[in-house]
């Protein structure tokens, strides 16, 4: 194996499985293999450009892909569909909240949902994070207070209605 | 409890790390792994690359994108200091009487005449210059990278391309500059922004560095340049020299996007124009495929061509030239700014002498700069066979 491939390899073994969460938290899982298939595609053809860590660069590329790619309208859809399996899936004793929270996060514009991901559930530093969506590290700290305030809001709004997990489309879109 | 850590505990399982299946594993690996990544780039990116920036460091950053080389010591010509080598940095040439189309089929025929020799190896020598904002401070210094590339003309096994790179240092870009920059003490190194993020910065020497020489088996076995796929010296030696054939030829690699990324829209002849420019700058195509190419620039409506313009080491050419769009992203909003590419030649003979982009409306990585700012250059020192031996 040579070098090039080998560290295409580790990289793709290191970073495959967040990026593809990430894809899934924009627009649902029916995209997502799709788009991440092509991101690393790039990324082999740009292997020279690719820094280390690799993460945020590849969900910039991921980023890219699905926005050129793929419609809003069908990534919301996408993501409807998706926000269904995830209130539907479990039944840990947290249910409820967890199912508050997720309704709340349904609820928030497309950006303010991606900040809020790229940070909670990438655990992306604000730095990285700015670099994925392309905002200095500033300013997103910036919109991720105004994402933090605003989902606070919704989750108030959703903890005084019992989360009504078969409306969670029809009430999101 | 904060909102984000109950964002984080309500991640649902699935979008945790599990690892991803076997099969899925192999196919994303092979489909990615059988894509073709160019060998040596024929065309030095019109943006500055987005990434390359943090591989290894100021040397490798400034040649992210180079074909090969520099010289070390006493083979390396010394270079030019800043005030000789970009007399200003604001350019403005007058616009050629003769049309467009005249001046470049003039040099088609001045370059189909021009003799075609071989050797062992195509050998090059340019030198990049590319203009860069100094952290903190008011004042732009210019980098320059030095790269020499040898090329074999027979493939097979042990068959090398060779490159050598050398810094040859960061300087300010004019004496108002060199006054800013003594007046902060002149540093012997320069942080500047590289606006491949937000705040990203890269430090840069002003003394030359190091040369490094490497050198690879040909890309496949065999190739050894890009137009737009991968070709081999054979396929580049054959190449049409009949116009339309050869645009036909290179137009089968043009998928309606970028020569660095497929998410980046570009128009058909602003594709073909970097595409030619790298055969014309960089590459020993024959004197008739040359000729062909000049033809075929002269048919592109978009191109201009001025007259009496220097480059970066102080000669004097005529430049055909074409507008692009910069973006340092795809999806930015906002105004893109406006780049003029330029392939800058010798009318008498068809040799190019460089290629540069001019800021014509400031934006993405040219925010900072003002219109008339050569921003990024590359002169070719040398372009020829040689039978000597690499480095």
């Amino acid at each position: 194996m040579t070098d090039d491939s080998s560290r295409f390899t580790s990289m793709y073994d290191e970073c495959r499985q967040r990026v593809w969460a990430y894809v899934v938290s924009r627009a649902g899982r029916q995209v997502a293999d799709e788009v991440v298939s092509e991101t690393f595609a790039i990324a082999w053809r740009r292997l020279d450009d690719v820094p280390e860590p690799a993460l945020p660069w590849l969900l910039g590329v991921a980023r890219n892909v699905l926005r050129d790619n793929v419609r809003a309208e069908v990534r919301r859809e996408a993501l409807n569909a998706e926000l269904q399996t995830w209130a539907e899936g479990d039944v840990a004793d947290q249910v409820a909240e967890r199912l508050s929270v997720l309704k709340a996060l349904a609820e928030l514009s497309e950006d303010d949902r991606e900040i809020l991901i790229l940070t909670a559930w990438q655990e992306l530093s604000p730095r990285a994070a700015a670099h994925v969506v392309g905002c200095s590290p500033a300013a997103f700290r910036v919109r991720l207070h105004r994402a933090r305030k605003r989902l606070e809001q919704a989750m108030e709004t959703a903890t005084y209605s019992r989360p009504r997990v078969r409306n969670l489309s029809e009430e999101w879109s | 409890m904060n909102p984000i850590d109950q964002l984080r505990a309500a991640r649902p399982a699935h979008l945790g790390d599990t690892p991803v299946d076997e099969r899925t594993r192999a196919a994303e690996l092979s489909y990615a792994m059988a894509q073709t990544r160019p060998p040596v780039r024929a065309k030095r990116k019109i943006a500055r690359p987005v990434w390359g920036l943090s591989l290894a460091g100021a040397a490798a950053a400034v040649t992210a994108v180079a074909v090969a080389v520099s010289g070390a010591g006493g083979m390396t010509p010394r270079a030019p200091s800043s005030s000789q080598a970009a007399p200003s940095r604001t350019v403005q040439p007058k616009q050629v009487k003769l049309s467009a189309r005249a001046v470049l089929l003039a040099a088609a025929h001045q370059a189909a005449r021009q003799p075609d020799t071989t050797g062992a190896y195509w050998h090059t020598v340019s030198v990049r210059r590319s203009l860069w904002n100094v952290e903190g401070a008011d004042y732009t210094v210019m980098d320059r990278q030095r790269t020499e590339g040898w090329t074999p003309a027979a493939t097979g096994r042990g068959q090398e391309q060779w490159r050598r790179t050398q810094s040859l240092g960061a300087q300010p870009a004019t004496p108002e500059d060199e006054a800013a920059w003594k007046q902060a003490g002149s540093p012997t190194e320069i942080s500047v922004l590289t606006h491949r993020k937000p705040g990203d910065t890269l430090a840069l020497p002003t003394t030359p560095g190091k040369a490094k020489v490497s050198h690879d088996a040909l890309f496949e076995g065999d190739k050894v340049f890009w137009l737009g796929r991968n070709v081999t010296m054979k396929d580049l030696r054959g190449l049409p020299s009949e116009p339309g054939k050869l645009k036909a030829w290179l137009l089968r690699s043009y998928e309606g996007h970028g020569t660095e990324s497929s998410g980046s829209p570009m128009s058909s002849d602003a594709w073909l124009f970097a595409v030619t420019t790298g055969l014309i700058m960089e590459m020993p195509a024959t004197p008739q495929v040359r000729g062909a190419a000049f033809r075929m620039l002269a048919d592109l409506k978009s191109i201009k061509v001025i007259d009496n313009v220097t480059d970066a080491e102080g000669r004097t050419g005529t430049a055909v030239t074409l507008d692009v769009r910069s973006k340092i992203r795809v999806t930015d909003k906002g105004d893109s700014g406006i780049l003029q590419s330029r392939l800058i030649f010798d009318e008498a003979t068809g040799q190019a002498l460089a290629s540069e982009s001019v800021v014509v409306k400031p934006g993405g990585y040219q925010a900072d700069f003002a219109p008339g700012t050569m921003w990024d250059s590359q002169v070719v020192l040398e372009a020829g066979w040689t039978d000597d031996k690499p480095a």
